[in-house]
């Protein structure tokens, strides 16, 4: 585990948008990191920034949007906006990033494929775009293979036709067969199951879950489905109000939550396999970021809120070599402990 | 069971749709087919199954936005095909829906008072203004929605909010009998427990019948005393929640139920999958026999030739031959 080599570290990044009300701040100094092999969940509600934190390490921001600060190393490479020259350079350096070493799966396999241009089609350009000299045959053998290695049945005959002739299952496993076209570094994939039924959503994630053993890839994985992120994620970061407030592994996220948001988020939801639990909700919504609170953005909803939360942003404490979670309640039972003991 | 009043009863309902698209043939698309249930009086029915299932479909036919091919829906006794004139406005009161998405269900022109207070000019239940404002006041209070927020519109509110908004018009009535069709689908988790609560709540204390539809199977789990599980226009399984899910007896609803992704990663990586073949079939064009055999694990050579009928296997209905 030690020795894998980490694909991608997202340093302090920070994304705004402009908008007619003002300014949101939808991505406030987040970091974190992947490694080869590892599958990453983000979870998170809506509005939390975790769809924009993953647009902004792909380039994809809307145009009202920018990365106002921090560091995104790829593969070595910084590939934030500040490492460029210009916007041209980096227009250029990320169209040849994309969909080479760094692939995206999105949630709606219908929109993401073009309905004129045949299945096989769409995955040779993808291949011919980043190795202009293998030459037609060689890219069709590829594409036959590809979407073979996908469990598309009969690849031979079905890159023939058009997505709308493909149900919705066998759709998003086109867009996972473009995304491993060039053998990918990083897969980001935001939400690849939302659109599905859960029987075809279990076919997804155990595809998902062998193309990421078979090349080594590291996985980002964005969902709001805590029993898809439980069943897949090696590692998961709760993010909230455009902020980590907790990272772990997936037994800790689940069985020693930290932070009240994971705690509290985690008895929203109902477990099939265990009776006559109470669900108990969160009250209120998550914060405006057009004026993110100063402190914890959880604040407001927290049942175990302090004058000090409101006040001041905590900072992350570790709980394990592999856990840390950002409450200032951590730093109250250290206090008293030092008391207790000195 | 037998002692408790029924409040909807449908009759070998038949819902078809004609397929208008293109040239040559028409089609016909068998979103409901043959599918008889009961619904009690105060309880939760839970109506579970894959996208083109027919579940919504159920759902619109019995408060009549789809007109049935054939089959009968009483509701309070009365066939609804017949309904006219004062009965007619008697079931629209008693039976109502809420819709999934409150972004599209809610006229953005209208204030939070005047969205909740229509339901009750269109049926003159309150002739006096001061009568609608208690009323609505009243909504208001038990969705969870402070007063002052009357004035406001639609736009001004989260996602939950505006499902509470839809909540209240629905009740604005005096229902007994709500159809949930994906009522917190479009909402964030810690939003949905909030929703379903409150369903949970208003049911104990007006003793609603609510039809609940929707595709997170865990949280229909939580909500419903009894399920019944669709595929392709039919029922295949119907019983007790908590016996359905604890042991499911039909092949569908077997793979169903262990495709769900459980909230906890050492239990749920451990759990033994069904993993299904396929997607499913069109409804237009829908396997002879059992309409699961094409991607049932067990299918035999009788499942080609006859469609299994609904029987009765240790207190629940399951239609399949292997069962029972």
């Amino acid at each position: 585990m030690e020795q894998r080599k980490t694909v991608l570290e997202v340093k302090n990044l920070k994304v705004e948008f402009k908008t007619d009300q003002g300014t949101v701040y939808a991505v406030r100094d987040v970091s974190f990191d992947v490694k080869e092999g590892e599958i990453l969940g983000i979870v998170g509600e809506s509005g939390s920034g975790k769809s924009v934190s993953m647009l902004a390490v792909m380039g994809l921001l809307a145009d009202n949007g920018r990365i106002a600060d921090g560091d995104i190393i790829f593969n070595g490479e910084n590939i934030a906006l500040k490492g460029f020259a210009d916007g041209k350079a980096y227009e250029k350096r990320m169209r040849e990033i994309r969909g080479n070493t760094m692939a995206m799966i999105f949630q709606d396999p219908m929109t993401f494929l073009n309905p004129v241009l045949t299945v096989g089609q769409q995955l040779r350009e993808v291949i011919l775009n980043h190795n202009p000299d293998i030459g037609k045959a060689e890219a069709n053998r590829r594409t036959v293979e590809l979407m073979h290695r996908v469990g598309i049945p009969a690849p031979e005959t079905r890159i023939h036709q058009y997505p709308f002739e493909f149900s919705g299952g066998m759709r998003q496993r086109v867009v996972i067969a473009i995304a491993l076209a060039n053998r990918p570094k990083l897969i980001i994939a935001d939400e690849p199951t939302t659109a599905l039924d859960v029987t075809i959503q279990a076919q997804v994630l155990d595809l998902i879950r062998e193309m990421s053993v078979q090349t080594n890839a590291a996985v980002i994985m964005i969902s709001h489905d805590l029993g898809v992120v439980a069943n897949l994620c090696d590692r998961i970061n709760m993010m909230y109000g455009g902020k980590i407030v907790e990272t772990g592994c997936a037994h800790e996220i689940f069985h020693e939550p930290n932070h009240p948001y994971t705690e509290g988020l985690l008895k929203c939801v109902n477990n099939p396999e265990d009776d006559g639990r109470e669900l108990t909700p969160i009250p209120g919504s998550p914060p405006d970021m057009l004026k993110p609170p100063a402190g914890c953005p959880f604040v407001d909803r927290c049942d175990r809120a302090m004058r000090i939360c409101k006040a001041q942003m905590p900072l992350a404490t570790e709980c394990s070599d592999t856990h840390s979670s950002a409450c200032w309640l951590n730093e109250k039972k250290r206090r008293e402990e030092a008391e207790l003991h000195g | 069971m037998g002692d408790r009043e029924v409040i909807v009863s449908i009759n070998h309902l038949k819902t078809y749709f004609q397929d208008s698209k293109g040239f040559g043939k028409k089609r016909i698309i068998r979103a409901v087919d043959d599918v008889s249930l009961d619904i009690y009086r105060g309880e939760t029915f839970g109506l579970v199954g894959e996208s083109g299932s027919g579940k919504s479909t159920l759902g619109r036919t019995i408060v009549k936005i789809h007109q049935p091919t054939d089959g009968k829906i009483l509701v309070n006794g009365q066939d609804i095909a017949t309904l006219s004139g004062a009965a007619l406005k008697k079931f629209q009161k008693s039976t109502q829906l809420i819709f999934q998405d409150p972004y599209a269900s809610l006229n953005p022109r209208m204030t939070v008072g005047e969205i909740i207070r229509e339901p009750m000019v269109i049926h003159r239940i309150y002739p006096m203004r001061k009568e609608q404002d208690e009323r609505v006041a009243e909504l208001l209070q038990i969705v969870g929605l402070k007063p002052d927020h009357i004035l406001r519109y639609p736009h001004e509110f989260s996602g939950g909010q505006r499902q509470r908004i839809s909540i209240a018009r629905t009740l604005a009535l005096g229902p007994e009998f709500i159809v949930c069709d994906e009522p917190i689908s479009a909402l964030d988790v810690s939003i949905q427990a909030q929703i379903i609560n409150l369903l949970k709540r208003i049911q104990k204390e007006l003793g609603i019948a609510y039809l609940f539809i929707a595709h997170d199977l865990s949280m229909v789990k939580y909500i419903s005393d009894r399920i019944g599980v669709m595929y392709l226009g039919h029922i295949v399984e119907l019983g007790d929640s908590k016996e359905v899910y604890g042991k499911p007896l039909h092949p569908y609803t077997q793979a169903l139920l262990s495709a769900i992704p459980i909230p906890d990663p050492d239990a749920g990586r451990g759990k033994k999958r069904i993993i299904l073949r396929g997607e499913l079939p069109s409804p237009i064009n829908p396997p002879s026999g059992c309409p699961f055999r094409t991607r049932c694990p067990y299918a035999m050579k009788q499942c080609a030739e006859e469609r299994p009928k609904l029987k009765e296997v240790s207190g629940r209905l399951v239609a399949c031959y292997r069962v029972g």
